[in-house]
């Protein structure tokens, strides 16, 4: 269970992120949408602990945030960053490995239970083609599985994961959303998303999320959000929708018009 | 277990240069109770001292260039040599002469110096966006470069013998009598390489940037703080007794990457012996390759460095590109 009340984050002085209210229950797929600048990375970063909170509260499983050390806090979330970590100077195995952190101290060694989620991880994301190849030499597509696993190596309930499509091509796309998909349905992993593919986030995920000048702009099952109409409203762009030939589901589409201003 | 068998052979070299080289140069004397007084007395604390300084030094380079990921970062370049220099400088100008603990005014002084220095480099950083790297070095250096300057006035204002003092001060140096100097150094060196390898999973989370080690739940800011202090502490024992040794802290463990990988648990180890045995060679040729003159150890060290330096720079660029 994650829940924010009345959440704040200033980052230089500027309020990002304002009365963020939320309420995530295990198990659950919540997609995070918005204009560029909302402050939705900052959301899943704030979550992680990797950007303070200004004010209000985050509680994790029924505990505090801020009672929680980062160790903690690593084995209830787990979180994929947005940018490129090609550079990464490791093995795809010893990076991976590198996700059972939290759940060591400082003289244990490596042992069944940390080898049973590395394995785990690796066959979820079908990574154990290139264990032994360096990060640098992975494709955009292999190196997301290879963050991905690095993540579900720490075996949290959640994942966060931020924009973890807008780099591939688009099999790469649906491979990574199947993969998401699959965590979630298959083996019970709440999900938080950010992404800007607004047909993805309706058609796979639960919840969602719509942020705008780091208020909650829209808030509730998927489902339910193109009847609200607050999709032009939220990104200040008419939309026009359309039927998918192969799903028959509500797909919307940037019109062709110029913006509203 | 390739990783074990480098560590190994790089253990047994150092080994082999520990206990070979007190014997190096001649000790052609009648007596052969001067002969072993001069083995024991002079030449095996001496090599003893250059082991533990050259860990120490070669330890926290690793250190700073995993904290701050950047292959230039060291404890020097952070300005710890220039506070301690500049110290060291005024003690000799001052013409200051007690003892405290054992230790003599220069020594003192300079550690006191590099520890202002790097509490005053800390404190500047901290009132820009905190601990940044970039903020961090650029301070350091400027702070390096003004103490240079003042270092220089002092050396201008002094007369020939103390200003000799302290340029000979300024290139480092391993000679020592005795082994006062080992017990002061063991201690300090030794607690903190094991505290850096009780982080040694934290620092390869820590290489891999500050958001993979927050979300892999590494509490980032409090390890910076702890391996910062604390070998900005095991430096300014090391250049307040031996003065500032350059470039072994940059050097040992670049090459250490190259031969051992990324895992701190091997790096660790190595550059540690590594940096012992390449100062303890690094030592033998300042005293062996002018005999009976010695060289000091520092220029050295510099001498090989500053290729070193060009070579890296030359390598990074061509990786880029």
């Amino acid at each position: 269970m994650i829940q924010t009340h009345y959440l704040n984050v200033d980052i230089a002085q500027k309020r990002r992120l304002d009365d963020i209210n939320l309420q995530l229950s295990p198990h659950d797929y919540l997609c995070i949408i918005g204009p560029n600048g909302a402050g939705k990375s900052t959301l899943l970063k704030t979550l992680m602990g990797i950007v303070p909170v200004n004010g209000g509260s985050i509680l994790i499983a029924d505990q505090p945030h801020e009672q929680l050390s980062q160790k903690q806090l690593a084995r209830h979330l787990s979180y994929v960053a947005q940018s490129h970590q090609q550079h990464l100077d490791f093995t795809v195995a010893d990076f991976i490995k590198m996700g059972r952190y939290p759940h060591h101290g400082v003289f244990s060694c490596w042992e069944a239970a940390d080898q049973a989620a590395f394995d785990n991880a690796l066959y979820l994301t079908d990574t154990e083609t290139f264990l032994t190849r360096q990060i640098p030499t992975l494709s955009g597509g292999e190196c997301q599985r290879v963050m991905i696993a690095a993540a579900l190596c720490q075996q949290a309930p959640f994942l966060l994961l931020d924009e973890p499509t807008s780099f591939l091509d688009p099999r790469h796309q649906v491979e990574v959303h199947h993969l998401i998909q699959n965590l979630n349905q298959q083996h019970q992993i709440g999900i938080i998303e950010v992404t800007h593919d607004i047909n993805h986030a309706l058609q796979h995920s639960q919840h969602l999320l719509a942020l705008k000048a780091g208020k909650v702009f829209w808030t509730g099952r998927s489902e339910d959000f193109l009847v609200s109409s607050a999709l032009s409203s939220l990104y200040d762009q008419e939309f026009v929708l359309a039927k998918h030939p192969e799903t028959g589901r509500d797909i919307a589409l940037p019109s062709e018009r110029v913006p509203l201003r | 277990m390739k990783s074990l068998h480098v560590l190994l052979l790089i253990t047994l070299v150092s080994l082999i240069i520990l206990f070979s080289t007190p014997h190096l140069g001649v000790l052609k004397h009648s007596s052969p109770d001067i002969a072993s007084h001069i083995l024991m007395q002079i030449r095996i604390p001496r090599v003893l001292l250059a082991f533990i300084v050259g860990a120490g030094l070669a330890l926290c380079g690793l250190v700073f260039q995993s904290m701050f990921h950047n292959p230039l970062a060291t404890p020097f370049t952070l300005g710890v040599a220039s506070g301690a220099s500049l110290g060291a400088a005024l003690s000799v100008f001052f013409g200051l002469s007690f003892t405290f603990l054992g230790l003599d005014s220069t020594s003192l002084l300079a550690f006191i110096g590099a520890l202002a220095t790097i509490s005053f480099v800390y404190g500047i950083s901290r009132f820009g966006s905190g601990f940044s790297p970039e903020i961090l070095l650029l301070t350091g250096v400027a702070v390096s470069f003004f103490f240079s300057s003042l270092i220089l006035l002092t050396q201008y204002l002094s007369d020939m013998a103390d200003s000799f003092q302290i340029l000979r001060w300024l290139m480092g140096n391993l000679s020592i009598v005795g082994y006062h100097e080992v017990w002061h150094l063991l201690p300090i060196i030794s607690l903190v390489i094991g505290l850096v390898f009780f982080f040694r999973r934290d620092l390869n989370l820590l290489t891999a940037g500050d958001e993979i080690a927050l979300s892999r739940g590494v509490s980032v800011k409090r390890l910076r703080y702890v391996l910062f202090f604390s070998t900005s502490i095991c430096i300014g024992a090391i250049v307040a007794l031996c003065g500032p040794i350059g470039f072994v802290g940059m050097m040992v463990p670049h090459i250490c990457r190259l031969l051992i990988g990324q895992d701190h648990c091997w790096l660790i180890p190595a550059s540690c012996v590594f940096g012992g045995g390449f100062l303890i060679v690094c030592d033998s040729v300042a005293r062996l390759a002018l005999a009976p003159a010695e060289i000091p150890v520092g220029v050295i060290t510099t001498l090989l460095g500053g290729p070193f330096f060009l070579w890296l720079l030359i390598r990074s660029r061509t990786h880029i590109s």
